[in-house]
């Protein structure tokens, strides 16, 4: 400021008064929204904990969280149940973390190679449009990803996609039993990746964006190609910002219910295959927590949700800490 | 550098223009806040004077008799009857009833806890549920039928396959796995089954229609009755689960070599193939309302008393040579001393409310919604025992006064 103004703005007179009764109350409504926020989140811990405590005293710990068999109906006698008297979280926690991890899978690729080409490579005018109607599908409802997927999708797993991965990869053991149905893991995984994918790339698209031309230009002066750029200045450069995306579509796939319940031919064992049907814990939730008959199945279900945060809870935390290193590790390569 | 020839001219307009738009947007953040405070003040003063009440304070009941004052009624549980529960609550003036279609369990819970008027269920209460019902317990008035018809997605093939009930079992215990068997041909003559794996749909939420479904496979085979047995949820052996009737019609429809079952009316309004089913008769029988209707009158079922143990309560395989043998009724449960069960919060005119209401509903009025919407309207002799156990429910030890709107 070498110039001086003779008329500076407003706000940059010096201010020797109180503040103003808005600033105030302005100050109290933003207080408000944050305590208010937090304590939502402990309340509703807290009531899970409290639903909870009749599963938490009356089930094993051990039988519940590594239970096979679940069977809430054998606790009560013939007509209404037979077998085994088993509340085994397994099958759903697998279930949970095996699609989700296969939708990861498959969207961190096509998401990161989607916000890479947009940010570098996409001439200028098609940037926008494209970016905005990848966007659009993160405000597709879930219900409707699952009814396109029965209509469309699984007739066309069923009869031409899962034979030929059968056929030519059955040797893996990943892809055997029947596969006629096109209801199974394969199918639930691949819609919630396409759930997922706008989430990872709008947030790396951001993060790519925002890396400074300097640095861009800086490798390119070096005689780096396109690839080498995108490599070594901008993708170290958003990594956080990658992870954070990529974090944010695990914790919608961890939780996604209606498209999953649609899709995954809702059984409650541990899934053999990837054509297996399976059921993850946000499904099970949608199927039994309305028409629950037995006396233990409702805690025994609010456990499972108070699983499912955990679950979601340690990722974040996993993925701050990686954050954490990879800010560490970044300054002192690049310093 | 590009940056340095930028930094000379730039930099004071760009702060000037920050600094300009932060007071700008400034003055619009307290716009918005004034604009929020007195809309919350506006409803605020709006609550108090009453602008939200309910507005089943200005109906007025339609009867020759003067009913109470209207009030409030509210009811949860089975989405099976959800349709025709919203029909009657829409064309019942007298009152205003809130109906929520929250599933069979959930409305057992409600009514158990006490947090509804009544409860809605496919199912009739359990041991368990019955024993958890707090005093001094409730009444079982079965309200309404549904019934459950086998739907396949099977090209080429018109008209109605028949099945029998052994045969239904066995595809559903995973002992019948191709459409082209033996024994389903024997009862097909003239039909070319496909050789396919049949793929087996089954409801994944508890439902009433499971109910009606288990009932009739336990019914018809031994393994089932002694395994399986009959309740709103299945451990099922095989097969892939949809949720809700409107779930297991569209996989169905989607997956070609399913079956599925579903309640009658949705294989009517969705125009999907079912099949006929062999009646104890030893007739195959396309379901109809008539023949569901006929059924239930057929059965003979003599209904426990109304606080009575209702689990095994068929209606099924009614003897009649054409009465479709897969049905099941649809009960509510309310309790039999409603001051005794709610408290002074429940004063007797809302109990005169809610008894007029299930008068209105098991008689010719209500009774004549069910069949537009594909619903089985009850007996006549249904109708009389729902009327007594009605007008057995009291207050506080004393009868209820009636008056029901036509």
């Amino acid at each position: 400021m070498t110039r001086g103004n003779p008329f500076p703005p407003r706000s940059l007179r010096p201010i020797h008064r109180a503040p103003k009764w808005g600033d105030r109350i302005f100050f109290g409504l933003t207080l408000l929204g944050a305590l208010g926020l937090a304590s939502v989140i402990i309340a509703m811990v807290v009531s899970l904990v409290h639903g909870a405590l009749p599963a938490f005293y009356q089930i094993n710990f051990d039988s519940f969280l590594f239970g096979h068999i679940w069977n809430p109906d054998g606790c009560l006698p013939p007509p209404i149940g037979f077998g085994p008297c088993s509340y085994g979280a397994l099958p759903f926690i697998v279930g949970t973390l095996v699609t989700s991890a296969i939708a990861l899978l498959i969207a961190i690729p096509l998401a990161l190679g989607a916000a890479i080409f947009l940010t570098q490579h996409a001439p200028l005018w098609m940037r926008e449009p494209v970016a905005q109607i990848i966007q659009l599908l993160a405000a597709v409802p879930s219900v409707v990803y699952g009814f396109w997927a029965l209509i469309v999708l699984v007739p066309i797993m069923a009869t031409d996609v899962n034979p030929v991965l059968a056929q030519n990869l059955g040797w893996t053991g990943l892809f055997g039993g029947p596969h006629n149905t096109g209801l199974d893991v394969l199918t639930a995984s691949l819609v919630l990746s396409i759930m997922t994918i706008p989430t990872i790339t709008a947030i790396s698209r951001d993060a790519m964006e925002a890396v400074p031309r300097s640095q861009k230009e800086a490798a390119i002066s070096l005689g780096a190609t396109p690839w080498e750029v995108t490599r070594r200045a901008v993708v170290p450069y958003s990594r956080s910002g990658i992870i954070a995306g990529i974090v944010l579509g695990l914790g919608r796939a961890l939780g996604e219910t209606m498209a999953v319940t649609m899709t995954i031919g809702n059984r409650d064992a541990i899934p053999t295959s990837l054509f297996s049907q399976g059921q993850t814990i946000a499904s099970l939730f949608a199927n039994e927590f309305t028409e629950a008959i037995s006396p233990l199945e409702i805690p025994a279900l609010i456990e499972m949700a108070l699983l499912l945060l955990g679950i979601c809870l340690a990722i974040n935390i996993g993925a701050r800490l990686v954050l954490a290193r990879l800010q560490l590790g970044g300054r002192t390569t690049t310093e | 550098m590009s940056s340095t020839s930028g930094s000379a001219t730039t930099p004071p307009a760009s702060s000037d223009t920050i600094v300009r738009s932060k007071g700008k947007s400034r003055t619009g953040l307290y716009a918005v806040i004034a604009v929020v405070v007195v809309i919350v003040i506006v409803l605020a003063a709006g609550y108090a004077a009453g602008w939200f009440k309910s507005s089943g304070s200005t109906k007025s009941s339609t009867g020759t008799c003067t009913g109470p004052t209207p009030a409030v009624l509210s009811g949860a549980g089975s989405t099976l009857v959800a349709p025709l529960m919203d029909q009657w609550s829409a064309s019942y003036t007298a009152s205003t009833v809130g109906y929520s279609a929250v599933g069979s369990g959930s409305g057992i819970n409600d009514i158990t806890s006490k947090t509804v008027d009544f409860g809605a269920s496919d199912a009739p209460l359990n041991p368990a549920q019955r024993a958890a019902i707090p005093s001094p317990g409730v009444v079982t008035i079965p309200e309404s039928i549904g019934a459950a018809v086998p739907i396949y997605n099977l090209p080429g093939i018109s008209g109605h396959l028949k099945f029998t009930g052994q045969i239904l079992a066995e595809i559903y215990l995973g002992d019948m796995t191709n459409w082209n068997n033996s024994a389903l041909q024997a009862i097909n003559p003239g039909v070319s089954l496909p050789v396919a794996s049949i793929v087996v749909v089954h409801r994944s939420d508890g439902s009433g229609t499971t109910f009606a479904w288990s009932s009739f496979l336990s019914a018809s085979n031994s393994t089932w009755k002694t395994t399986l047995g009959h309740s709103t949820t299945i451990n099922w052996p095989v097969g892939v689960g949809a949720k809700g009737n409107s779930g297991v019609t569209e996989t169905v429809q989607s997956t070609v070599d399913a079956i599925g079952y579903v309640d009658i009316n949705y294989a009517l309004t969705n125009g999907v193939a079912f099949g006929a089913v062999q009646n104890p008769a030893g007739n195959y029988i396309v379901a109809n309302l008539t023949n569901i209707a006929s059924a239930v009158k057929d059965s003979n079922v003599v209904f426990p008393s109304p606080t009575g143990d209702w689990y095994n309560v068929t209606v099924e395989n009614a003897p009649g040579a054409e009465d479709y043998p897969i049905s099941t009724l649809t009960y509510l449960f309310v309790y039999k001393d409603l001051g005794a069960a709610y408290g002074s919060s429940f004063s007797l005119g809302t109990a005169e409310n809610l008894v007029n209401f299930l008068l209105w509903i098991v008689g010719p009025t209500g009774q004549s919604y069910s069949a537009p919407l594909y619903y089985v309207p009850l007996a006549s002799a249904a109708v009389t025992y729902d009327t007594n156990t009605i007008n057995s429910i009291t207050y506080n030890g004393a009868a209820i006064p009636t008056c029901v709107p036509s």
